[in-house]
């Protein structure tokens, strides 16, 4: 072989070689375009105690399984430690993720550490709460306004001739005691009137307690009572038994848990509306998905309430909103 | 088959080589050949994935199914163990009991109970219950739910429904134990009153629910594939996304599950079609059915077929590469040939180094060719040998005849000077005509000593001079030094010669012929000279050629000179010319000073 052809050849076999390892690299990147996108979620708390947050942790993990995500998730210990919260928003943003969620700790103080997360080029997404400026993409929360109206229009079945209402709610100026009773309102319609006190119990169900209890002295009269919370709805509710008033004081409320759950089979409770965590975290997720892939999304996405009362309690569907099934786990 | 030869041919004849020939042939069939076990490949993995991926499945399955059956038949065996259990009975629906027996017995179901219950974590509640409110439960330390409704629970309703058989229900939480509502799945029977005809209790088992998710969870099918069951009636008995179908986030192929009559069936959604294999469990009619992602299970075939195309490139580049190797391999020894044969048709009779050739077909190629070209070249050398012979006889020939017309002159012009009584020029010229004649006929050699050639110019030169007395003269001067240098024979006479017919005979008065001898550097030069006529250039131009002989002459003419010179000397010496018209003619004889003996020049 002259060199001439030797070098021809050698060509030959390097286009070859070349273009082998081209069609491979493009298969690569075929199956790149399926690449797994990288989320950090930021709770309030992990507690696996705590019903709300275990479902909601429930629902992002198993949206996390299905699409394929490459989920990161931390919170601090209290939901009350927005400061904690506020550094880890922060440590998130230097894992340059492609989004954040978080589930704020404080209407206010955590607005500038969010607003950080847009400005690093990250898409922010909110879960369950908001902060006092629009500055997320997207927010998946129940809808307080709505889930209010529920319990307001099941509260209007009791209203009778002369039955005075009282609601006990959580903390004032919360966003969600505010929205929930307006809702409240909104679903009492004109018998809305009829709301003697609106008393704030700070998330305690023991000063929730004495709240009722000092509720029924001053107005003896009231019969409809609503809890804005598990809190003050649960205090509300033993007050009523324990004053003996079970049967003429009718107690409606927000959220579950297995004290809600025995006083309305005790008959305390006529109801109580429960949010879907489940649903809230499996959505944000899925939002944030869209929201990455730029796809169209929903930048208010309602993850629902259910009304419970004593007869729906035990149906199919209700039971595993009511109680969180946590096996295996 | 002799048609297709043809065309084989003809597709063969459209290369240059060979080895082109050979390259694209094996090419092309290695090529046709790999693709095709390529597709064939690629489709053949397609298939088997998925029947494998099925396979796979429906074993996962199969299993789950086998295990939950296996919890059921304990249940079912506690089940059997309590309801025929006379204690039982008597303490649930005898009315005569005094509080010791009832204590006893109380306790005697306990213990049964805690039995039953002890390292089986999986069984979380176990009870009886009498209509009358008479119950036991767990190892006694549970209490009753006072606000739980029995009638109004699905499971007690089949109970009372199913009298007398055991009844399976599907999972929800157990709210008969005070503070402790727990997922479970209930196995529940009734229990006859002895006594009181219509009157009922029950027995009921609760297995834990996490016992059987847990057997799902851990049975995954991928990444995201996942396990779910479905009751006889197609409730969900657990399914890891329920609460997103009970929102209406997702859905169920519920119906399309329970109607599959197949055991597996794959759902049409592009992207996101998945596999459904379907175990329906005899003892309890649920349905475990496996989901598994068509794109999870393909990602293991993209991952085949890659190997596959990457493999099959690999193979394609090897053995394309091998048959350029071999291909040239083999056509190279031809090639050598052909070049060897290129040679042989320029005269270059080298014969081909057959060392590295194979004892085969082409090695049998090279040994003829190579015998070919030894016979080609003896045949030339022998035609050689015989074109000099040949040459030489008739050269030697010529050069031995004495033309007759001088002989009869020179014999006449002794007769004249005989009868004139010139006895002493009769002598003379009577003894150098015998000198000529003797060197003439008595030398066979070739070449002679210089000095005998010009004894012999001499012995001509006194001939013609004393027959042309006023018109010739001569002088000859011949270096000594010379003398006894060789050179051919016969060289020098026949210029005199030329130069006397056609020099000094047509000249009006004396004519004088020099010849003169003398070495140079290498050469030595015989020179003859006359003051004749001399030649024009036309004339000098055709001296050489060879029907300027002269028949008077002794017939040994310039051209055979010149001939006989050039053979063996070379082309290089020989005579060279020079004339001018009226002046004269000089005729050189150029010859090498040494001269290899037995050289030809041809």
């Amino acid at each position: 072989m002259k060199t001439g052809k030797r070098k021809k050849w050698i060509v030959l076999v390097l286009a070859f070689v070349i273009i082998m390892i081209g069609i491979f690299i493009a298969i690569k990147e075929y199956r790149k375009g399926t690449e797994t996108f990288k989320m950090i979620f930021i709770p309030k708390i992990v507690d696996e105690t705590n019903d709300f947050w275990t479902s909601l942790l429930d629902g992002v993990d198993m949206a996390t399984t299905e699409f394929d995500i490459d989920m990161t998730i931390v919170a601090p210990a209290s939901e009350e430690d927005y400061e904690r919260q506020n550094e880890l928003i922060e440590w998130a943003i230097t894992q340059n993720p492609d989004a954040i969620l978080i589930c704020p700790c404080n209407y206010t103080k955590t607005t500038g550490a969010a607003k950080k997360v847009l400005e690093a080029g990250i898409h922010l997404i909110l879960i369950d709460s908001v902060v006092d400026e629009e500055i997320q993409e997207a927010i998946i929360a129940t809808d307080n306004v709505e889930a209010g109206t529920k319990v307001g229009k099941y509260m209007k079945k009791y209203v009778e001739e002369d039955t005075e209402i009282a609601i006990v709610g959580h903390v004032k100026g919360t966003s969600t005691a505010i929205e929930r009773e307006y809702g409240i309102r909104e679903g009492l319609e004109e018998a809305s009137e009829r709301i003697v006190d609106v008393v704030f119990c700070d998330s305690s169900s023991v000063k929730a307690y004495t709240l009722t209890v000092e509720l029924m002295k001053k107005h003896p009269n009231i019969t409809l009572i609503g809890g804005l919370n598990e809190y003050s709805a649960v205090g509300a509710a033993k007050a009523i038994r324990d004053l003996g008033l079970g049967d003429a004081v009718t107690v409606v409320g927000f959220d579950s848990s297995t004290e809600e759950i025995r006083l309305l089979e005790s008959g305390i409770f006529e109801g109580f509306v429960i949010q879907k965590p489940f649903n809230m975290g499996y959505l944000g997720v899925q939002q944030a998905l869209k929201i990455v892939k730029d796809e169209e999304y929903e930048p208010y996405l309602d993850s629902g309430s259910e009304l419970i009362t004593r007869e729906n309690i035990y149906t199919e569907e209700n039971q595993k909103l009511l109680f969180p099934f946590r096996g295996g786990k | 088959m002799p048609k297709k030869q043809k065309s084989w041919s003809i597709f063969l004849r459209k290369f240059k080589s060979i080895r082109m020939a050979m390259l694209v042939s094996f090419s092309t069939l290695i090529i046709v050949t790999l693709i095709s076990f390529l597709f064939i490949s690629l489709n053949y993995t397609e298939d088997t994935v998925l029947n494998n991926s099925t396979e796979y499945t429906s074993k996962i399955i199969k299993q789950v199914n086998v295990d939950i059956d296996a919890y059921i038949t304990y249940m079912e065996n506690i089940s059997s163990l309590v309801a025929y259990n006379n204690d039982v009975q008597n303490y649930l629906f005898d009315t005569d009991l005094n509080s010791t027996t009832e204590t006893v017995l109380y306790q005697s179901i306990l213990t049964q109970f805690s039995t039953v219950m002890e390292g089986r974590e999986d069984i979380c509640n176990i009870g009886i219950l009498a209509d009358s409110g008479k119950h036991v439960l767990n190892a006694g330390k549970s209490e009753l739910n006072e606000y739980a409704s029995l009638d109004t629970m699905k499971w007690y309703k089949n109970t009372i429904t199913n009298m007398g058989t055991t009844s399976l229900s599907s999972s929800h939480v157990q709210n008969l134990i005070k503070y402790n509502y727990q997922w479970v799945v209930t196995l529940s029977r009734s229990i006859r009153n002895p006594y009181i005809n219509g009157e009922y209790g029950i027995f009921f088992v609760d297995l834990n629910y996490s016992a059987i998710s847990d057997l799902c969870e851990n049975n995954s099918l991928g990444t995201k594939g996942f396990v779910f069951i479905l009751d006889a009636d197609g409730n969900i008995v657990y399914h890891p996304q329920q609460q997103l179908l009970y929102s209406g986030l997702k859905t169920e192929r519920i119906n399309e599950v329970m109607n599959c009559t197949e055991n597996s069936f794959v759902t049409e959604e592009g992207d996101n079609s998945k596999l459904y294999t379907i175990a329906t469990s005899e003892k309890t009619g649920w349905k475990v059915v496996g989901v598994a992602y068509v794109s999870e299970l393909q990602s293991n075939k993209d991952e085949t077929q890659l190997i596959y195309i990457v493999v099959t490139g690999m193979l394609l580049l090897t053995t394309i590469l091998m048959s350029i190797i071999l291909s040239s391999a083999i056509t190279r020894p031809i090639k050598g040939l052909q070049e060897s044969m290129k040679e042989v048709e320029q005269g270059n009779f080298e014969v081909v180094d057959t060392s590295s050739v194979l004892n085969n077909e082409i090695g049998s190629l090279y040994h003829s060719f190579n015998v070919m070209t030894i016979q080609i070249q003896r045949l030339m050398e022998q035609n050689i040998i015989e074109q000099r012979q040949k040459r030489k006889s008739e050269l030697r020939a010529l050069q031995s005849q004495i033309n007759p017309h001088f002989l009869y002159n020179t014999l006449d012009s002794i007769v004249w000077m005989s009868e004139g009584k010139k006895y002493d020029e009769v002598v003379l010229m009577t003894s150098s005509l015998a000198k000529l004649f003797r060197q003439n006929i008595s030398n066979e050699e070739e070449f002679v000593a210089i000095k005998n050639e010009v004894e012999y110019t001499e012995n001509y030169l006194i001939i013609q001079q004393m027959r042309y007395k006023d018109k010739l003269e001569y002088h000859i001067d011949v270096d000594k030094d010379i003398y006894m240098n060789n050179i051919v024979k016969l060289v020098l006479q026949p210029l005199v010669e030329n130069a006397i017919y056609h020099g000094i005979k047509y000249k009006e008065g004396r004519g004088l012929i020099e010849v003169t001898g003398y070495a140079e550097e290498n050469e030595i030069i015989l020179s003859v000279h006359d003051d004749g006529q001399g030649m024009d250039d036309e004339t000098l131009m055709h001296i050489f050629d060879k029907h300027s002989v002269n028949y008077k002459s002794n017939g040994v003419g310039v051209y055979n000179v010149q001939q006989r010179l050039q053979l063996h000397y070379g082309k290089e010496y020989g005579i060279r010319y020079d004339s001018k018209l009226g002046e004269g003619t000089t005729a050189m004889i150029i010859i090498p000073k040494e001269i290899k003996t037995g050289e030809v020049f041809l």
